[in-house]
């Protein structure tokens, strides 16, 4: 509480100003940029250790092209933040990484962002070469806007073979199994769901499978295209009972709110043994890999979320990141170029580099390279869950409009630990701006 | 010049609060002598040009740039709207926003009334020249030298409900969800920034009691006041100007508390503990809102320079009255 501990006010909104200042202008250095064309394609891509597939792949597509490509990253969390504030000036690049869905809505809102029908148009393999259901999650009003690149993210049920064998359960296959085995692990004294309540956004997982299961994949897309009644639904009622029936049955301990999942708090809870189940996006897998090596192979166990009997959602649905996707500028001066590249994200070379990786892409070629997986069992699993799922929902946080992040997060956390009840929930989740 | 304060000259070095003395007391030409030998004049406008550049270019233009920004909507992308009082109507009827304004008003105060008599005794206890005091008091200092998020991050660790502290220590933490109760995450939102800034305050009250003239402290002995009476009725006293320099950079810091919040709670649970700092970053930075992060960062502007100004007025800080009288 002093002098250092402080945000420079000015220079944090002064930032936001000067940036104002310059897109006015128009002025602003940096080595990048499509606007003034350097007979460059730029591609910028979140900063992090698959960047080296990324760059490996811009090696092979310098070797044939004319019009050379660049790798731009920007490491760390704030990728979406800066990628806002450079999108609509200079230094804006030709290729962007992105999550499809609501993350990249603004920028087709602001008119800057380039369908790609006509690309398919001159090479339908431009789609055919995907899984539709994930190729369907970067269209917006009809058009496609995004390429497959990097990995699919559907969230799964992990537990603990070695704790849910002690307390006598298997893997539930159905909610009233999980709440059995709920009641069974807390019996046995450990916590029964691992839960990083603090990050908020695991809390998520929970609302988007239980909607799904009870609703069924129809009701999430009403709400998002603007027909908030749909909150107030009966289906959308009994979910958010399921949720407070699970909570109520301690199935998440008590101090779910003080552990994180992204200060490997829930992780470590699942892998010591003191929780036995925890919901999550495939990434886990790898978590666990690093942090836990010994746990991962022998007791780390994954199995699809559990059916609700007579909801109208199939237990096949999935939801999670359904990939990352490569959006292309309107402004690009290079299309014939940015297409080629594009290609590229269904090579062979493209499939087995990810899954060397640990990621796992959604191309029909897929299944070939299995053998070249960390875990080709794990990779297999989840490649066919992907392909058979009738429907795979983006995460909501993700289809949301990036404003609506904070307080969707808000809103699940205190509906989990009762500081919101259920109207209040229906209220927060109605009021979400969903443009 | 009066004879007066060329007496004081000649006697133990000023204290740091008559160095920038307005005029009043000075001389009648109304420029106070600066201590800095007889005759010699205060420095020309000249010297303050840069830094006059300096803070009108990185602090004077932004602010207006945001004061600006704060009647419009604009979302980063494209050309900004100027919308009138819209953001403004919307932020007074925010419920999170007057929270915010609160809890960093409450922040502000647990911090001032927690730091301020721990290191003003910390302080004054190693003002002392024995060998030990000097030690630890060198100890006592290392949380000065790390980052704010660095010592966040620690904390956040120590305090893991199942794998830190709590853990261990059930039957003073019970289930260790610090992180999940409003009450608790203030407390360690105060707990960490004492912890970290307490030693700053120190030195600056270390500083201040090995000013005060041992000429007191024997006079006081000879008339047979203790340690404790000594205190009370002479280093208080003389620490005062101190006290007040210490208590705006906490206000001022408390007010604009932001990392602490961003590691250790990021505003949870719910919205409360989001400060308004944070809650300008969230809004600026993950909602894209900068209309309203700009209204609430004027926002905290202004409560700020209010505090501070009212703390000056009810302190008599600005009359700079000398901590030397009764000598």
């Amino acid at each position: 509480m002093t002098l250092r501990a402080r945000l420079p006010k000015s220079v944090a909104a002064g930032g936001a100003a000067l940036a104002l200042l310059l897109s006015l202008s128009g002025c602003g250095g940096g080595s990048s940029a499509a606007g003034d064309d350097d007979g460059k394609i730029h591609v910028l891509v979140y900063g992090d250790s698959a960047n080296k597939v990324e760059k490996q792949l811009i090696a092979t597509f310098n070797k044939k092209s004319k019009v050379k490509a660049v790798l731009d990253t920007i490491p760390g969390a704030d990728y979406q933040a800066k990628l806002q504030t450079i999108i609509n000036s200079k230094q804006a690049p030709d290729v962007f990484f992105n999550w499809g869905g609501g993350s990249i809505k603004p920028f087709v809102d602001a008119n800057l962002l380039m369908p790609l029908d006509d690309f398919i148009a001159d090479d339908p393999t431009l789609r055919s070469k995907f899984l539709p259901s994930v190729f369907n999650s970067a269209m917006l009003e009809g058009k496609s806007y995004g390429v497959p690149m990097r990995g699919t993210q559907p969230v799964l049920l992990f537990h603990n073979k070695k704790a849910l064998d002690e307390a006598g359960v298997k893997a539930p296959k159905t909610w009233a199994e999980l709440l059995d085995a709920v009641k069974a692990l807390k019996a046995k004294g450990i916590t029964p769901i691992a839960l990083g309540g603090g990050d908020q956004w695991p809390t998520l997982m929970w609302f988007e499978y239980l909607y799904d299961r009870v609703a069924g994949p129809g009701l999430f897309p009403k709400a998002l295209d603007g027909n908030t009644t749909v909150w107030e639904s009966a289906e959308s009622k009994k979910a958010l009972g399921m949720i407070r029936q699970l909570a109520k049955a301690g199935a998440f301990g008590t101090n779910f709110d003080s552990v994180k999942f992204t200060d490997k708090g829930s992780p470590t809870l699942l892998a010591t043994g003191k929780a036995g189940f925890e919901l999550m996006g495939s990434w886990e897998y790898s978590t666990q890999q690093d942090a836990h090596p010994e746990f991962a192979k022998k007791d780390l166990g994954y199995t699809t979320f559990p059916a609700v009997k007579g909801g109208k959602g199939n237990a096949d649905n999935l939801v999670g990141n359904t990939n990352n996707f490569y959006s292309v500028l309107k402004k690009t001066e290079h299309p014939e170029a940015v297409a080629d590249f594009l290609k590229l994200q269904y090579s062979d070379e493209f499939v087995k580099e990810q899954l060397g990786i640990g990621n796992l892409p959604t191309t029909t070629n897929t299944p070939d390279y299995f053998d070249k997986a960390a875990s080709p069992e794990y990779a297999k699993f989840q490649f066919d869950l992907v392909k058979k799922a009738p429907s795979f929902q983006l995460s909501w946080d993700q289809a949301y409009p990036q404003s609506a992040a904070t307080a969707m997060h808000q809103a699940v956390q205190q509906f989990l630990n009762g500081q919101l009840d259920e109207g209040g929930f229906i209220k927060a989740m109605q009021a979400l701006p969903i443009s | 010049m009066s004879t007066e304060t060329l007496l004081k000259r000649e006697r133990a070095a000023p204290p740091p609060a008559s160095a920038a003395r307005r005029g009043g007391r000075g001389g009648p030409d109304g420029r106070g002598n600066r201590g800095g030998g007889i005759g010699v004049d205060r420095p020309g406008v000249g010297w303050a040009v840069p830094a006059a550049i300096f803070f009108g270019l990185f602090a004077l233009v932004p602010l207006v740039l945001v004061a600006v920004l704060s009647f419009a909507t604009w979302n980063g992308l494209s050309a900004p709207e100027f919308t009138g009082l819209d953001n403004w109507k919307k932020l007074f009827d925010d419920p999170v926003l007057l929270k915010s304004l609160w809890l960093s008003v409450l922040l502000t105060v647990l911090g001032v009334a927690v730091q301020t008599p721990l290191s003003i005794l910390l302080g004054v206890w190693a003002a002392g020249h024995q060998r030990n005091r000097a030690v630890l008091s060198a100890i006592y200092f290392v949380p000065l030298l790390l980052s704010v998020a660095a010592v966040s991050v620690l904390w956040r660790a120590v305090l893991d409900p199942n794998f830190g502290v709590p853990a261990q220590a059930k039957w003073l933490f019970g289930d260790g969800n610090l992180f999940g109760h409003q009450a608790s995450a203030v407390g360690v939102l105060v707990f960490v920034s004492t912890w970290q800034f307490t030693p700053l305050h120190t030195l600056l009250y270390q500083g201040a009691a090995r000013a005060v003239p041992q000429v007191l402290y024997q006079a006081a002995q000879i008339d047979g006041a203790g340690t404790v009476r000594q205190f009370f009725h002479i280093t208080l006293p003389q620490l005062r100007n101190s006290i007040i320099t210490s208590m705006i950079l906490m206000v001022v810091g408390g007010l604009t508390t932001f990392d602490t919040v961003l590691i250790l709670t990021q505003g949870g649970p719910g919205t409360d503990t989001t400060i308004s700092a944070y809650y300008m970053y969230q809004k600026a930075f993950k909602s894209f809102d900068y209309g309203t992060a700009s209204a609430i960062g004027l926002l905290l502007v202004l409560v700020a320079t209010v505090i501070s100004l009212v703390m000056v007025r009810l302190s008599g800080y600005d009359k700079m009255r000398s901590t030397m009288e009764g000598l």
